[in-house]
């Protein structure tokens, strides 16, 4: 029998006042004017309760560039669903934060893209450090969980052991070290991203001191950078297993990414219910179960924790999403990611010269 | 890490119960527990008001027959466990 879903990821908008490199977002960014309305919105959340949702994720793009971001967080309180609100912080006030709470908001996860001002703004492509560490002494003001979340890649990782101790001083409940996941404009700027063998091993080294000193204070939570592990990762929870992503357009992904693989026909919430979608839709059924895998996949005994990694990775590594994730050890493809690996450049640039080498991601377009 | 007999165990900032949920089930960040049981009892004595010898008095009064050395034992652990895990305040 199918399962419920456990949690919405709502993208509401992908227009965001930061750029930056490592962004998952799609390459093709939804038009403000392709946006779902607040009344689709509310409608989705109320659908996503009654179908035994429980966790909403609001993010973008930006979350805050809703005007109606207030209302929705209200709507998905009295749908009793647990709210938290991935956010870059840029543009909230004391005062927005103060009525976003009073709302119902339960947790909000704000980004950091490195410890001083001008390499972080430099990631984020837009000047928002100084602002995020104002705004997390506004967070402490109030009970809601507070995560502070920080993207790691080659042009941070250096720098983890003094990143963590500038995360402390805010007083978050939990840290969150998220590896850069190679999609949408992280993959376009890998080479300038992929970590090193020598800054993984040391970030592994200083997270779990960063465990043992933190234990009941701060909660770390790490996300593995999966080109340099021995299996894949369980990717969404298994495909159409947990999660539902709902797009600014209001069509439904079982994944971030999952545009990329051809062929997939995305129902939209504006014609279908979310039931139907969770139980019916092609997209959600596609990788489904077990069906679809192929060897080694379907006879490895990792498939019921792993399911066989990330489809969409499968395809933009491989050509072909029902092939093992290329990052397993196992994988006949494994080579293309050993290859990634070894033409990856190792060295640490001057901000200066990168800029022109990577590419921002740029704001949708409004028509 | 011991729990000190003066604090009042509570459920931790973020940290809530689902309201209309038929079976308790506990929310907090990125995370669900569906809980029953002893692990109920103790959770539901996490009010901020009881301090820690008195929740473990009062669970031993609600499994009277029960060892009362093993419920010490079993709501240290599992209070250090969700300690860890940011759910509980002590």
């Amino acid at each position: 029998m199918l399962a419920n879903p456990l949690a919405l990821i709502a993208e509401i908008t992908h227009r965001c006042p930061l750029h930056c490199v490592y962004c998952s977002n799609p390459l093709e960014l939804a038009a403000a004017s392709s946006e779902l309305k607040t009344d689709d919105w509310r409608r989705v959340f109320a659908e996503a309760a009654q179908l035994g949702v429980l966790h909403l994720h609001l993010t973008g793009g930006e979350p805050l560039a809703r005007a109606d971001l207030e209302e929705l967080i209200a709507t998905a309180h009295s749908a009793r669903l647990y709210t938290n609100l991935i956010t870059s912080g840029l543009g909230l006030s004391r005062e927005r934060l103060k009525k976003l709470v009073d709302t119902g908001l339960d947790h909000i996860q704000l980004s950091f893209q490195g410890f001083q001002s001008d390499r972080a703004d430099w990631i984020a492509g837009t000047k928002s450090h100084a602002h995020k560490i104002e705004l997390a002494s506004w967070v402490l003001e109030h009970r809601i969980a507070f995560t502070a979340n920080l993207v790691v890649h080659r042009q941070n990782l250096d720098h983890l052991d003094e990143m963590i101790a500038f995360l402390e001083k805010l007083k978050p409940n939990r840290i969150e070290i998220a590896h850069t996941q190679y999609y949408g404009w992280a993959l376009e700027n890998r080479a300038a991203l992929m970590p090193t063998a020598a800054q993984l091993e040391n970030a592994v080294r200083v997270v779990a001191e960063a465990e043992t000193r933190l234990k009941g204070t701060i909660r770390i939570d790490s996300v593995v950078p999966d080109y340099y592990a021995q299996f894949p990762k369980a990717c969404m929870g298994g495909w159409g297993r947990r999660l539902i992503l709902i797009n600014p357009a209001g069509e439904a992904l079982p994944c971030h990414a999952a545009g990329v693989i051809p062929g997939m026909v995305f129902d939209n919430v504006r014609e279908h219910s979310l039931k139907s979608i969770w139980q019916e839709s092609s997209a959600f059924q596609r990788f489904r179960g077990e069906d679809w895998m192929q060897e080694p996949c379907r006879t490895c005994e990792r498939r019921t924790e792993d399911f066989g990694g990330c489809r969409c990775q499968a395809f933009l590594l491989t050509g072909d999403a029902a092939a093992t994730d290329p990052v397993c050890s196992l994988a006949p493809t494994r080579a293309v990611v050993v290859q990634a690996l070894r033409q990856s450049p190792t060295d640490v640039i001057s901000p200066s010269i990168l800029a022109e080498n990577w590419k921002y991601r740029p704001n949708p377009s409004r028509a | 890490m011991a729990i000190p007999e003066s604090s009042k165990p509570a459920l931790a900032v973020g940290c809530r119960w689902k309201e209309d949920a038929e079976e308790p089930i506990l929310l907090f960040p990125e995370g669900a527990m569906k809980v029953q049981g002893t692990g109920l009892a103790i959770l539901e004595l996490c009010d901020g008001q009881h301090t820690f010898p008195e929740m473990v008095a009062e669970l031993q009064r609600q499994y009277f027959g029960a060892d009362p050395k093993r419920i010490l034992d079993d709501a240290t652990r599992f209070l250090e466990q969700l300690h860890e895990k940011r759910i509980v305040d002590f």
